[in-house]
């Protein structure tokens, strides 16, 4: 039977066709899940012939061939013409194999699977850097993936990441050892600007290796480890060795070639010994504990704590709950909600009012989104995720030099691509960042976050605040700060300039006013929102409660610290004042 | 004998932003996107759909973003359900397993177009398929872009691959 084309194409070219048919030759690309050819067939040949071709080329048995055209399977009785099959276009192949359904294969597919789920993860948090330069520093956390669209307002599926396990290092852990896994993802890593920079700070980077518990045991033992991390030069070497894999190869070749020759010297086996014993071994337990058998992760990755699967960073088409400051902190979520709490336009935190939040501003821009609410909900009904990120260690020390460089901590902001195309946002942030800092590092403001009663009664206040606004809208003008720029939310209420803490350049100023706009807040709230915004009263809380102060102070609370706090916190009110001081006493 | 049994064919469409897009693409982007859509084909009384995971299913509507925004018919396909299993592995193994996962360029769209396209013969809506190169085309999208590329978007739902 003569081959209807593919076996020689110099004979049929164009419709001559011995008899067959008339048969014009038709190009017809059949495509399988794995790849796709070309095949030239009669247009009048039957689905039996095309399969024919088809087995050939694929080589597959035509038993095993199911074509698919348009919805339909393709029958052996058919011809293409029935099928409407024509020139160019395609046509479907499965090749069945011999154990249906494929479930072998699907094992197979399995075990890839996970291990891809890993590293992807983990390269998505690499990434992810621009908010967490420690995190990918330390280790890409697995948990930091992307899962940033999805994931959106939706804690679960951290769970599924791994962030059920209550234990942040152990999470960290195996956030390292994918990345020591993956050898790939540590250069993604670091070629990630943010990551390039911070490295590039050999201040910043001493500051964290310090940071650690167990370095400071060893350079307590070690007094040479503390001055080699003094070195500057020798810093910025690890550095950059850490970025460069293949140099740290080299490296260490070059370093055992060195030490293989002190060993022929005589008595240098001895002082061989000695320096494994009192350097490398402390080192590399220690490094082991905390970071994985690498040593020099220690250097490439200590700073921030594990992350969380990250959610996003992405602040701008989705807002970002979790805000630039975590950008340097790899926990995700909490410190952006956080982040976004000052942001959206810090007060100076006081002791009722632990994160700072102006009330004035909570209606406003980003935590007016309803991704910013979900996501508070969600921080809300799983506090164990928040007390895991906030418990880490590394959490902490990352906070602590944080505040202690705000110069890095903003140029870290700055980065964060998401800020860039939106300059007043970068004031706002560079002006409230030494507060927010502060506050994170005020424990009451960190078990507020943990408490999710607390942060349901600020989604409150926060939901309260939108209804006022569109209820009263002249109530709100003086109390609103500008908020987020840009942002539709809330009726674009004008920033009244004197009292808005994002502008003024001095944080002084700033503090001064946001105290005060928190005051009239509490105040109005106590008072059961009374009229217009209050004004400005220059006295400060212990003039205005003079009176109760003695009152109290009458009815035997002698501490004036805590009366004067329960005062500001109840707005005056005597009797709620003294409840709180009786609530909290037994502690 | 054309006894072809067919299956209803259907397109879950998902906007992964909950109206966000929507309501701020216009400000943050420049150009207005009235949703990030995620989709998921629905056959053979599953729903299916590549994340960062690899491919996946789960019943229909069940993953984490729930009730489709919007469902469009696709039409009917006679292709059995242990040809597209088949299929579906084969896809798993080579040009769909997890780690070709791509924000931009091959994503669950990618996805549902091919499965689509191999079910039916038609092609889902293009104003799902256009959204990448629509991002890519402002320059904030351009920005996020080393960003987004290392996301991967993963409803959680009964990963195929996985341990069942």
């Amino acid at each position: 039977m003569a081959e209807q084309g593919a076996a020689d194409p110099g004979n049929n070219n164009n419709n001559n066709k011995p008899e067959e048919s008339e048969g014009t030759i038709i190009k017809v690309t059949v495509k399988t899940p794995k790849d796709k050819e070309e095949i030239a067939i009669a247009e009048d040949a039957s689905v039996t012939q095309f399969k024919e071709e088809i087995s050939k080329r694929f080589k597959a048995k035509q038993d095993q061939l199911v074509l698919i055209f348009a919805g339909k399977i393709l029958k052996d009785g058919d011809s293409l013409s029935q099928h409407g099959i024509k020139d160019g276009l395609t046509v479907h192949l499965v090749i069945k194999t011999a154990h249906k359904a494929g479930d072998g294969s699907s094992t197979s597919a399995a075990s890839s699977a996970p291990t891809q789920a890993g590293s992807s993860s983990t390269s998505s948090p690499a990434t992810n850097t621009t908010s967490t330069t420690g995190s990918s520093g330390s280790a890409p956390p697995t948990t930091q993936t992307p899962n940033i669209l999805t994931g959106f307002g939706d804690l679960a599926s951290l769970a599924g990441l791994g962030m059920g396990s209550a234990n942040f290092m152990e999470l960290q852990q195996q956030m390292q050892r994918q990345l020591m896994s993956n050898p790939e993802m540590l250069s993604q890593i670091m070629e990630n600007p943010l990551v390039q920079n911070m490295m590039s700070n050999p201040d910043l980077m001493r500051q964290m290796i310090m940071a650690n518990p167990q370095m400071q045991q060893l350079m307590e033992r070690n007094p040479e480890i503390s001055h080699m991390l003094n070195n500057p030069e020798l810093m910025r070497q690890t550095m950059e060795l850490a970025r460069n894999p293949a140099m740290m190869q080299e490296m260490m070749r070059n370093q055992d070639r060195a030490l293989s020759n002190l060993e022929s010297i005589p008595g240098g086996y001895n002082a061989l010994r000695r320096m494994y014993t009192d350097i490398q071994e402390p080192m590399f337990s220690a490094a082991r504990e905390q970071f994985g058998s690498n040593p020099f992760s220690a250097l490439g990755g200590s700073s921030e704590s594990g992350a969380q699967p990250s959610r996003t960073e992405n602040r701008e088409p989705l807002p970002n709950p979790w805000g630039p400051p975590n950008s340097s902190t790899s926990t995700e979520s909490g410190g952006g909600t956080t982040g976004s709490t000052s942001t959206a336009g810090a007060t100076n935190p006081s002791v009722s009012n632990p994160l700072g939040v102006n009330p004035g501003s909570l209606g406003n821009g980003m935590f007016n989104s309803p991704g910013m609410q979900s996501l508070l909900q969600q921080i809300s009904e799983n506090p164990q995720l928040m007390q895991n990120m906030l418990s880490a260690p590394y959490m902490r020390s990352m906070m602590q030099s944080l505040a202690q460089n705000p110069e890095l901590a903003s140029q870290v902001m700055m980065n964060n691509p998401l800020f860039a195309g939106n300059p007043q946002l970068q004031e706002q942030f560079r002006a409230q960042l030494p507060i927010f800092l502060q506050q994170m590092q005020n424990p009451e403001a960190l078990s507020v976050m943990t408490n999710p009663r607390a942060m349901q009664a600020l989604m409150q206040i926060q939901q309260g605040l939108q209804t006022l606004q569109t209820e009263a809208p002249g109530l709100m003008p003086s109390l609103m700060t500008g908020g987020a720029p840009g942002m539709p939310a809330g009726g674009g209420v004008p920033p009244v300039p004197p009292e808005n803490p994002a502008s003024p350049p001095t944080n002084a100023g700033t503090n001064a006013a946001q105290q005060q706009l928190m005051q009239q807040m509490l105040q109005m709230f106590a008072g059961g929102g009374g009229g217009g915004g209050g004004i400005a009263t220059t006295q400060t809380p212990e003039i205005r409660f003079q009176t109760q102060l003695d009152q109290l102070n009458a009815m035997g609370f002698i501490n004036r610290e805590a009366n004067l706090q329960a005062l500001i916190a109840t707005g005056g009110d005597i009797n709620a004042a003294i409840e709180r001081l009786l609530g909290s006493q037994p502690s | 004998m054309e006894q072809s049994v067919s299956y209803p064919v259907k397109l879950y469409i998902y906007d992964i932003s909950r109206g966000m897009a929507r309501q701020l693409s216009l400000q943050m982007l420049g150009k207005q996107l009235d949703g990030i859509w995620h989709t998921g084909v629905v056959v053979h009384g599953q729903e299916f759909f590549f994340g960062g995971a690899g491919i996946s299913s789960c019943a229909p509507g069940g993953t984490v973003l729930g009730q489709p925004d919007s469902v469009v018919d696709m039409g009917s396909t006679e292709v059995p359900e242990d040809i597209f299993t088949e299929y579906l592995t084969s896809l798993s193994e080579s040009t769909y397993s997890s780690d070709k996962y791509n924000v931009f360029e091959h994503n669950c769209n990618t996805f549902s177009s091919d499965v689509a396209h191999f079910l039916t013969g038609r092609k889902i809506p293009s104003y799902i398929t256009d959204l990448p190169s629509e991002v890519l085309s402002t320059p904030f999208g351009q920005v996020l872009r080393p960003l987004l590329d290392s996301m991967a978007i993963n409803p959680v739902g009964n990963n195929r691959n996985g341990p069942q």
